[in-house]
């Protein structure tokens, strides 16, 4: 934490004014009400404000590590007490004795100065409270500043993945042109008509109702995609193949809900929209001891110049799992003979 | 009389319903369909229809690439999910630009429109020519060039382009497994490749700073580019100029 007094030009003003301001006092005291010599007078301000003003900027590093809230009651008081009777001890002696070295021949002015200290004593414990509450509301000012900042920073990112999230989940053009085919089939074939509106809503409210923070088992997640891929096979037909080869075992097992969607988006992406042969989507889970592997491959066509956009969606996949397992490979992809490839790694949920 | 009409689209339900629509338009007539963009290139060229249902996303051509590589395009109405090529259908000269799903009604103002030009022959409105060129600088940038040559077309990835070099009202495509002549000027590839990328450092040259090998002093006035290649091009005062602030030389 910086040092509020040097934290800006009109900080170190402030601050060195109003030393000079009690200086001033100090001097016009000792000078018109005492009538002590002018030079010495003027000697006396200056020495004690000036170490007092030095003891004043060394006490923020005092009240920083003495917080009330960080610190007992009891320790709290003893590190005040402590650090105001050894800085009181220091000014009031170190003042002394140099004005006693500066004006040892003036008997008179000695005098004054040893009645004076029980003064100078209160003076201190007042000049000590005063700036120690002084950087008190400081500290405070400036944590109630950064806890505002770190709250609205939190909202910011809450609302951005949410978005995101939203984004991810639903494609608006998967939408659209879903929708057309239903207008299609209306008149075509009005029974798959319905059916698909059916699916599409199933699929509609699995997307938007899921919290994105949550867990789902695998076949729950899995009979989203089915719907999802008939969806699909209803707009492309002979041209989407799909194969699962998934092991029993896997199915009770917990994943990020949401966390596949976007994988068969890609894959119906990147395979079917850019080919005009069939296109097989492929899907496999094996288990293993303490972790289960979901791998999702589709053919693609490697003719066909990489389309825009892609690797958004295997972004957030990827930023997802790291939050969740706190691991950055969960995640891998592979091309191998016009294959492309996706392997998801998911440690068992510890129960 | 009746006219031909094309539906290319690569979801059958989509031309399903356009090919319903029809029916009951007695001018027209629908002599194709065809599932993306290769055949529906072929199809246009050899059947001469006087109307096409164009979808713009497909396998192997775009929508926009056939248009492009038609010499005497039909009339096109382009019927799509995505909203954002607009402009760009209009800057084709298209009849109209349909979203997806459409109501009958919609679908018959576009044929309706397109029946008329047809019938009185106009092609463009001047006004709506002046609003395209001036949203043009908008316009996304392009991410692949489609090409025809004598029998094929090539769909080229700009990131296999070494150089363009001007030709006339034509710019080569130079890149590493042939050139490629495209009826483009200079000027739209320079404002349609990513600029961090793609440098105009001569009137007749646009190079991918990729290719590039090394820059020589060529002259006192003038740099030569020579290319990983060994392509030799020549550079003016100002591309070099250009090149320099990009490469951060």
């Amino acid at each position: 934490m910086i040092h509020p007094v040097f934290q800006n030009l009109r900080s170190i003003s402030v601050y060195f004014g109003t030393w000079i301001l009690l200086a001033g006092i100090h001097f016009s005291i000792l000078f018109f009400q005492f009538r002590i010599p002018l030079n010495i007078s003027l000697s006396d301000s200056i020495i004690y404000n000036t170490i007092f003003c030095s003891i004043g900027i060394a006490l923020w590093y005092v009240i920083r590590y003495s917080m009330p809230g960080t610190l007992a009651g009891f320790s709290f008081l003893f590190n005040h007490f402590t650090s105001l009777v050894l800085l009181l001890v220091f000014w009031l002696g170190s003042g002394y004795a140099s004005l006693n070295l500066l004006f040892r021949n003036n008997a008179v002015y000695l005098n004054f100065l040893g009645l004076s200290l029980p003064f100078r004593f209160v003076i201190g414990i007042f000049l000590y409270a005063f700036i120690g509450l002084g950087y008190y509301l400081i500290i405070m000012y400036r944590d109630l500043q950064e806890k505002a900042k770190a709250e609205t920073r939190l909202n910011e990112l809450l609302k951005e993945s949410e978005l995101n999230m939203l984004k991810s989940q639903i494609n608006p053009h998967f939408l659209f042109n879903s929708l057309n085919s239903i207008s299609s089939l209306t008149i075509t074939d009005p029974v798959k008509a319905q059916e698909m509106v059916v699916k599409l809503s199933e699929f509609l409210r699995y997307s938007v109702s899921s919290n994105i923070n949550t867990f789902t088992t695998l076949e729950k997640e899995m009979q989203n995609i089915q719907r999802y891929l008939e969806i699909e096979k209803i707009r492309f037909g002979e041209k989407l193949v799909f194969e699962f080869a998934m092991e029993q075992g896997c199915f009770t097992k917990e994943v990020p809900v949401m966390i596949l969607q976007p994988l068969f988006e890609n894959a119906i992406k990147h395979g079917v929209y850019e080919s005009t042969e069939p296109v097989k989507v492929r899907t496999g889970c094996k288990t293993f001891e303490d972790y289960f592997e979901i791998s999702i491959n589709n053919d693609f066509d490697p003719s066909a110049p990489a389309r825009k956009g892609s690797g958004i969606g295997l972004k957030n996949i990827r930023e997802r799992l790291r939050l969740m397992y706190k691991s950055d490979s969960l995640l891998k992809t592979s091309v191998k003979n016009n294959v492309f490839e996706v392997v998801l790694t998911i440690p068992n949920k510890p129960n | 009389m009746t006219y031909k009409a094309i539906i290319i689209d690569d979801e059958k339900p989509a031309r399903d319903i356009i090919r319903t629509f029809l029916k009951d338009i007695a001018e027209i007539e629908v002599i194709a369909e065809c599932p993306d963009g290769f055949a529906g290139l072929k199809a246009i060229q050899d059947l001469k229809p006087d109307l096409v249902f164009l979808d713009i996303q497909m396998p192997k051509l775009t929508g926009f690439e056939v248009l492009e590589l038609l010499e005497n395009p039909p009339l096109i109405i382009f019927s799509t999910a995505y909203d954002q090529y607009a402009i760009r259908a209009f800057e084709l000269n298209a009849t109209d630009y349909i979203l997806k799903p459409y109501s009958r009604e919609r679908f018959g103002q576009a044929v309706a429109k397109a029946l008329s030009r047809i019938q009185t022959g106009v092609a463009v409105q001047p006004e709506l020519q002046k609003i395209i060129q001036s949203a043009d600088e908008k316009e996304e940038l392009l991410n692949r060039i489609a090409v025809k040559t004598r029998h094929k077309v090539h769909v080229i990835g700009v990131n296999e382009i070494l150089y363009l070099e001007a030709e006339g009202d034509y710019v080569m495509i130079h890149t590493r497994e042939g050139n490629y002549l495209k009826e483009k000027t200079m000027k739209y590839f320079e404002s349609h490749l990513e600029p961090e990328k793609f440098i105009r450092i001569h009137r007749s040259y646009i190079v991918n700073a990729e290719a590039i090998e090394r820059i020589e002093l060529y002259d006192k006035e003038s740099y030569s580019v020579l290319l990983k290649t060994g392509d030799k091009l020549k550079a003016s005062t100002s591309g070099y100029k250009l090149l320099k602030q990009i490469l951060h030389m």
